[in-house]
């Protein structure tokens, strides 16, 4: 039965048993209402001599009889009926308890260059994305906490540009279907007790999920702070934020519990996993795997410490990969599949505070390369290619959102706190350091608006500077992110 | 398209550059408080009088200082958050509360008492096999972290010779504890007075300190962020002269039962919160004053927590307590001699 119509049910159950508790020939109390005048509100000067105001009116006191509080039950019982009915009719159910949650992207965007052919892409509107994720529990551990945890996440890029086909004078457009690709979907399983805050955590994780390296990589779609990646961390770069396959084991130590805040704040984080190497949603093409690892070191400090917030991290990555040839990643030697090393290490440094912070983060790469396209493996010549990037952005915040208690409250309303974020991030890419000349610096300024509380509005203006191919561009984006 | 995309960011700077007004008197006063079980935005008591009647809406609306009043389901630590943050003024908030947040270097001023002799209850699930409280050694324990409830429950485990280290806590809010201790997520929770799963017979209530004053709570209170009290001391002395204006009326025995039928808002039930409170004192219970008494329990406290590990310092009590407010207002109201000393 799912957990909305327990619910549902419970607290029918409730509106049943709510009478009982008050129920009594002569009932203490008729209505839960107080009428200002009923109360003695003292005034500016208060008189420590006056009497309490203890005027009841004889309604007040008069009990309702055995049958009119029969009454009240038979109408409950019938809209309990009533309840059920429609529960069992209309109520979705799920097997164990199911999280449904999704983000979806609506922007605009603007791009002015230089040096280069006009894009095809002008000003517009345009819908970027859509991810759906489901999340819950497989089974829970009352006695320690040694959860078994699920998340699966779909998602399609909205962005879907139209293939032309020229025939003669005329032309043909054909649009390929958006479709729904795996994002996450593992199964976590805590390993250690999790009940205490106080204690360290640890969970194995299995399934395709966000490799442990890094800062920027790691944040999943609704937590990265500017509207597009940082380059090394995208597609363009070592796409360190793509997904893989494997299994990872991550947990933490020392954990520093602050009661006076609810905060608990582990002194060392660690993650160290296997993956296929291969990317989302593909099988393993070599015999060899992928490892990643990553530790970092939070301050072991209490709230009100200034150093609240401040973390150094470090990551470390290596496998195999198919053999390319050095400036084209997508023309293969014959027979080097999985057989050119792959890796991958930077360093961190974030401070997430409020009002300022900052996120800094060096990665650099090392792939095995051959140096011509002519050779195959047993002939083939190599070079280790080294590609670095770095990116800083520094954000200063004023609002409620990012204060963890402050959205938890009790209200009437759909109240829920606004936060505004300006930030600057300067990105750097260099794909062979080798070679001079052919870095690119992305320049971002930009805003974020919480306004609601799966809804934000994002403002970005980048400027971007590509030395090999000699393209400026200014871009402008204003993006919905909302989810439900 | 080119020439405006380029004027963006320098819109966006300027309106990112709004910034608040600089003035002698805030546009806005801020309240934390402590939520309940029931996610009502209410509260009982001499707060949950003031804030039935907009008291403090009313004081301030001839200056056109509006009131904002914040319920937290995180209880105590919540509110303490919310004022190191800057997000809110004043807090309302139980003993232990104050003494981990000052431990923990938060910058206030207790400066009003309010609400001591708050009683904790140990509710077990029948299955648990727990019949006294030294079966709850090893057992699962809900409990809201931070709260006084935490230090009732350190108190009464104290009492029978066990220590947290004896048990398994598990850090729930009041309404998650409800629910773990109906699907025997845990085997007990320590909790206030309300118990919705005892009264629906599901579990049972073990103990309570209703007769054991010395596992009671200690007067909350009211607290003041320094930099706000330091800026608006007017201000604050006329915040304070609200809540001894509801601790006034609070603490006539004539409206007992008015409390108990404003307490129903916040979905607690009534028979358990008379029960709760029928032996007490309530001029005693809502003396707003800052006694020897008063600092005397806050030094058990803090040695006590110390003791515990709850708290990793101690702190100078004179950083604490600021009697200036509440004596004047006490003065200029009359009433100086209505609450004992």
């Amino acid at each position: 039965m799912s957990k909305i119509k327990l619910t549902m049910l419970v607290l029918g159950g409730l509106l049943i048993g709510i009478p009982n508790l008050y129920a009594a020939p002569t009932p203490e109390v008729e209505s839960p209402e107080v009428t200002a005048p009923e109360v003695a509100a003292p005034g500016d000067a208060v008189d420590p001599e006056a009497p309490a105001n203890t005027a009841s009116t004889k309604e007040d006191e008069t009990p309702i009889t055995r049958s009119e509080l029969q009454g009240v039950r038979s109408e409950i019982a019938v809209l309990n009926d009533q309840l059920t009915r429609q529960l069992t009719r209309t109520i979705a159910n799920t097997n164990r308890a199911l999280l449904i949650g999704g983000t979806l992207q609506n922007r605009y965007s603007a791009t002015t260059w230089q040096n280069t052919t006009p894009y095809n892409l002008t000003p517009g509107f345009s819908f970027n994305s859509a991810i759906l994720s489901l999340s819950g529990n497989l089974k829970k551990d009352y006695e320690e906490g040694k959860n078994i945890d699920y998340a699966v996440g779909l998602s399609a890029a909205g962005n879907v540009n139209p293939t032309k086909t020229t025939t003669g004078s005329t032309y043909t457009t054909s649009i390929a279907a958006a479709t729904f690709q795996p994002t996450d979907a593992y199964i976590k399983y805590s390993i250690l007790p999790s009940l205490s805050i106080d204690q360290p955590y640890l969970y194995i994780q299995l399934g395709q999920q966000k490799r442990p390296f890094g800062v920027e990589p790691q944040a999943t779609e609704d937590k990265q702070p500017a509207i597009n990646l940082a380059t090394f961390s995208g597609p363009t770069g070592l796409n360190l934020s793509a997904r893989d396959i494997g299994v990872q084991l991550k947990g933490d130590l020392l954990p520093v519990v602050d009661l006076g805040y609810n905060l608990r704040t582990p002194t060392i984080e660690y993650a160290l996993g296997v993956f296929n190497g291969t990317g989302p949603n593909q099988l393993e093409n070599n015999s060899g795997k992928d490892f990643a690892a990553r530790v970092n070191f939070n301050a072991p400090v209490e709230y009100n410490s200034d150093f609240r917030g401040l973390t150094i991290g470090s990551s470390f990555s290596t496998g195999k990969q198919d053999l390319a040839v050095i400036g084209n990643p997508t023309q293969f030697i014959s027979g080097g599949i999985g057989k050119a090393s792959k890796v991958r290490y930077g360093g961190d440094i974030s401070y997430v505070a409020s009002p300022i912070g900052f996120t800094a983060e060096y990665v650099v790469g090392r792939d095995e390369q051959a140096l011509s396209a002519s050779n195959s493996y047993a002939t083939a010549v190599t070079t280790t290619t080294q590609s670095s990037g770095y990116t800083l952005t520094l954000f200063y915040e004023w609002g409620e959102q990012f204060q963890k208690d402050y959205r938890s409250q009790s209200r009437s309303d759909d109240w829920w706190p606004k936060t505004y974020q300006p930030f600057l991030r300067f990105d750097h890419w260099d794909p062979n350091t080798a070679v001079a000349g052919n870095d690119t610096t992305v320049l971002t300024a930009g805003f974020n608006f919480f306004f609601a509380q799966t809804t934000k509005l994002q403002m970005n203006y980048t400027v971007s500077d590509n030395k090999l191919t000699k393209v400026k561009e200014n871009d402008f984006i204003l993006q919905f992110q909302y989810g439900f | 398209m080119k020439h405006w995309i380029k004027l963006l960011p320098i819109v966006s700077l300027l309106f990112m550059s709004v910034s608040a007004q600089a003035s002698d008197k805030p546009s806005v006063i801020r309240f934390g408080l402590v939520g309940n079980a029931y996610g009502k935005p209410y509260t009982s008591g001499p707060l949950g009088y003031v804030n039935e009647y907009g008291l403090l809406e009313k004081e301030f609306a001839k200056d056109g200082i509006k009131i904002e009043l914040s319920y937290f389901t995180g209880a105590g630590p919540a509110v303490n958050e919310a004022i190191a943050s800057g997000l809110d003024d004043f807090g309302s908030v139980g003993d232990l509360v104050v003494v981990v947040g000052k431990s923990g270097g938060l910058k206030v001023k207790y400066i009003l008492a309010s609400g001591g002799g708050s009683n904790t209850y140990i509710q077990v699930n029948p299955a648990s096999g727990i019949k006294t409280l030294k079966d709850l050694k090893g057992k699962r324990i809900g409990v809201n972290k931070g709260t006084y409830i935490h230090l009732g429950l350190d108190r009464i485990l104290d009492g029978v010779g066990l220590k947290e280290k004896d048990v398994k806590l598990v850090n729930l809010n009041a309404g998650d504890a409800n629910n773990a201790l109906a699907t025997n997520g845990v085997d007990a929770i320590a909790s206030s007075a309300d118990r919705p799963v005892v009264d629906q017979g599901i579990a049972k209530l073990l103990y309570d300190t209703r007769k054991a004053p010395q596992y009671q709570s200690s007067p909350g209170g009211l607290l003041v962020s320094e930099s706000f009290a330091k800026k608006y001391p007017e201000i604050t002395k006329r915040v304070v002269k609200v809540f001894i204006k509801g601790q006034y009326w609070a603490s006539q025995e004539q409206n007992r039962e008015k409390q108990l039928i404003l307490g129903l808002k916040t979905g607690s039930s009534y028979k358990n919160s008379k029960d709760d409170i029928a032996d007490q004192d309530l001029k005693k219970k809502y003396n707003p004053q800052i006694t020897a008494s008063v600092e005397k329990k806050y030094l058990e406290i803090e040695d006590f927590a110390l003791a515990h590990g709850i708290i990793r310092r101690k702190f100078n009590l004179d950083t604490l307590f600021d009697k200036s407010y509440s004596e004047a207002v006490l003065k200029e109201l009359g009433l100086q001699n209505y609450w004992e000393k």
